[in-house]
């Protein structure tokens, strides 16, 4: 390898891997909000109860209303592309949404699934007014994640 | 000891000795080996900054994906590593296998047995990057989910599609590459080598599933993805047409068969092939083929030979013959002096940088031994130079093993080179000589037999202790590395 061999192949290198980190800093910022909106859409109907489920095992949940009604809000389940967190509304008994305080966001992927199978699970989940629901094909592990949180939600609620 | 010195003739007196073929006009005027020289290693650093390129993509791929901001705890920060090892070792795979592919920009560039030479050394830091990928990754994921790495590797295994591909593949790696170490290698016959080095194929393949169904790098939409798979197309294609279909297709374009064994010495001989379209294959003497004579019991050995003789084609389709000239070395060698005429042959090639391609000066000095002096027969009858300007050593034991020689005196004769014969023994107990006893007991030194040694391109072909020693002796003659041009019959 001659000299200049050797120091354009330096350069090259670096150059490439310092486009990569520019390009890897604006993918950061794009994924921010992603993460932050569904932290911040709980925010207003958590009423207050932002402690609940921070450690990383399921150890329990929290309620923020009464047993008639209110919102209820699931452990924070640790998975390998993030944790995932659910809240649920519950009025006379039954459980009127399901919101996610936060869902696997480790990356690209996490996050495409993450879209993906959460209005899945929502849905079938209100439906079958239960945790007992099918999990989402290509999405087990966030679904794993989901309803694990979601029965959590549901047991804190005596439903 | 017999050292002959020719005169410098006139470049185009007849000889017409009986074994005296025509020579092919060389193209006079000047040369310009050193803009040749210029353009050789143009590609060469090209081709250093491609190499480099693509590791540090492979790495930017991973930070564009926003992946070194992501790591925000101990289990993180493994599992980062582990992508990171796994896409660094994957592209070494890659390139492995582009050295490896015979694609002839890298041939004519470096040479085929410098090509292999770097694929040899990428071997194990690949293989050590993709274990690394497989551990770091076990003990992230493990961490996140507060698995040990064992369970985790489970879990992998079992619920992960693809996975079980991957693990596969990590297997076959392992034993690719702990075949191809040359302490194992020795052990095994070179058919059993090869043979589990084609696992590599498999373990590739089962590796890249898992890289676009489970690596997060590579999610579905992603331009990473799309790079990713253009580079793992494109080297299977380079492999498929390169080592595949140009082999068929020059096989079929030249419809080589056997026309005439002829023995040239005890155990060597001339084996004489006619075809087609040989005018597309002038100027490869002194480049090798690899051969397999169709034959029952044979067809399936691939055997690497040089040309010993430029290619002549002398019909309008360029109908003509070439030659080789090989040593009964082992099991293989020994079958095809009994080679029947018209024995089909397919060839793959050529290949090599033992040629004209590879000229840096208007001087050129070829030294051989044994075997190794036939490509050097070729090469002096095609490469250009002026009378005088060339000179050739031939060394033997004795003028029995100058093989060739009768026809290498007559085209010094024609060309104006000068040729010395060194036979004789070898000195006892000095590993450092290439020469004769006698000629080390006189005094003689390359330098001697070829004053403008320092200005000439050396060409040097022989067994490989001795060729190691001509080498160094050029080397200390003023000889830079670019003019060393050095061809192994034994890797
Ligand atoms: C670039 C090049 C040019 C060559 N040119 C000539 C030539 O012009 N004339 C000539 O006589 N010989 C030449 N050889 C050497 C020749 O190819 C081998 O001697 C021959 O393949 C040995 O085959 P075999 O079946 O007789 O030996 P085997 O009995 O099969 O083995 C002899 C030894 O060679 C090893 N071997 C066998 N095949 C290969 C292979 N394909 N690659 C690497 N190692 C192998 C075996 O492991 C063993 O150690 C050349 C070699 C190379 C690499």
């Amino acid at each position: 390898m001659t000299v200049r061999g050797a120091v354009s192949a330096a350069l090259a290198s670096a150059g490439i891997l310092l486009a990569g980190w520019q390009a890897g800093a604006q993918v950061a910022e794009v994924q921010a909000p992603v993460a932050a909106m569904s932290v911040g859409a709980t925010g207003g109907a958590a009423a207050g109860d932002g402690t609940s489920g921070t450690g990383s095992t399921d150890s329990g949940s929290s309620e923020s209303s009464t047993a008639a009604g209110g919102t209820y809000t699931g452990a924070s389940v640790q998975t390998r592309f993030g944790s995932v967190q659910v809240q649920i509304t519950v009025k006379a008994g039954a459980i009127t949404d399901v919101k996610a305080l936060h869902l696997t966001d480790d990356d690209r992927k996490s996050v495409q699934i993450s879209n993906r199978a959460a209005p899945l699970l929502r849905s079938e989940a209100l439906a079958a007014q239960s945790a007992n629901v099918q999990t989402i094909s290509g999405a087990t592990v966030t679904s794993d994640a989901y309803l694990t949180s979601l029965q959590a939600a549901i047991d804190a609620a005596h439903l | 000891m017999n050292s002959q010195l020719m005169p410098a003739p006139p470049a185009h007196s007849r000889s017409g000795g009986p074994e005296v073929r025509t020579y092919p006009a060389i193209p006079a005027g000047p040369h310009n080996f050193a803009s040749q020289h210029r353009r050789r290693r143009l590609r060469s650093d090209a081709l250093t900054v491609t190499a480099w390129s693509s590791v540090a993509a492979s790495l930017a791929l991973w930070l564009a994906d926003g992946g070194a901001r992501g790591i925000d705890s101990a289990a993180s920060a493994f599992t980062a590593m582990g992508i990171v090892a796994g896409l660094a070792g994957m592209d070494l795979v890659l390139l492995m296998l582009l050295l490896a592919a015979r694609i002839p920009l890298i041939d004519r560039t470096i040479g085929h047995d410098r090509a292999l030479e770097f694929h040899g050394k990428l071997g194990k830091p690949s293989l050590y990057l993709l274990l690394a990928h497989g551990l770091l990754i076990a003990v992230g994921y493990g961490m996140a989910e507060g698995l040990d790495p064992v369970s985790e590797s489970v879990a992998l295994w079992v619920q992960v599609p693809d996975m079980w591909l991957a693990f596969i593949s990590m297997a076959l790696f392992l034993a690719v590459v702990i075949t191809s170490l040359v302490a194992v290698r020795r052990r095994f016959p070179y058919e059993f080598w090869y043979g589990v080095h084609l696992l590599t194929y498999a373990a590739v393949a089962t590796s890249i599933p898992h890289q676009f169904s489970v690596g997060a790098v590579f999610a579905e939409g992603t331009w990473q993805r799309w790079y990713w798979m253009a580079i793992c197309v494109a080297t299977g294609t380079a492999l498929l047409f390169f080592r595949v279909l140009q082999p068929v297709l020059a096989t079929y374009r030249h419809r080589l068969t056997v026309s005439r064994i002829q023995t040239v010495a005890p155990g060597v001989v001339n084996i004489e092939m006619s075809g087609r379209q040989l005018d597309r294959l002038t100027g490869t003497g002194g480049r090798f083929f690899v051969w397999r004579f169709l034959a029952p019991g044979l067809w399936w050995h691939p055997h690497p030979f040089s040309l010993s003789a430029e290619p002549l084609a002398h019909g309008l389709q360029g109908e003509g013959g070439l030659r080789i000239t090989v040593r009964n070395l082992g099991r293989g060698s020994a079958q095809l002096a009994r080679l029947r005429p018209g024995t089909k042959v397919a060839v793959e090639g050529p290949y090599g940088l033992f040629g004209t391609a590879a000229r840096t000066r208007d001087k050129v000095v070829m030294i051989g031994a044994g075997i190794g002096i036939t490509p050097l027969r070729a090469l002096l009858e095609s490469t250009p130079f002026s009378p005088g300007n060339a000179t050739v050593l031939l060394r033997g034991h004795s003028e029995q093993e100058l093989y060739l020689s009768v026809e290498i005196l007559e085209i010094c004769r024609n060309r104006g080179a000068r040729l010395f014969h060194l036979t004789g023994p070898r000195v006892d107990g000095d590993p450092h000589t290439w020469l004769p006893e006698e000629a080390v007991r006189r005094g003689h030194t390359l330098a001697a037999y070829a004053p403008d040694i320092s200005e000439s391109d050396v060409y040097v072909c022989g067994p490989a202790g001795w060729a190691r020693n001509v080498v160094a002796d050029a080397r200390t003659a003023g000889v830079r590395a670019e003019q060393i041009h050095h061809e192994r019959f034994d890797w």
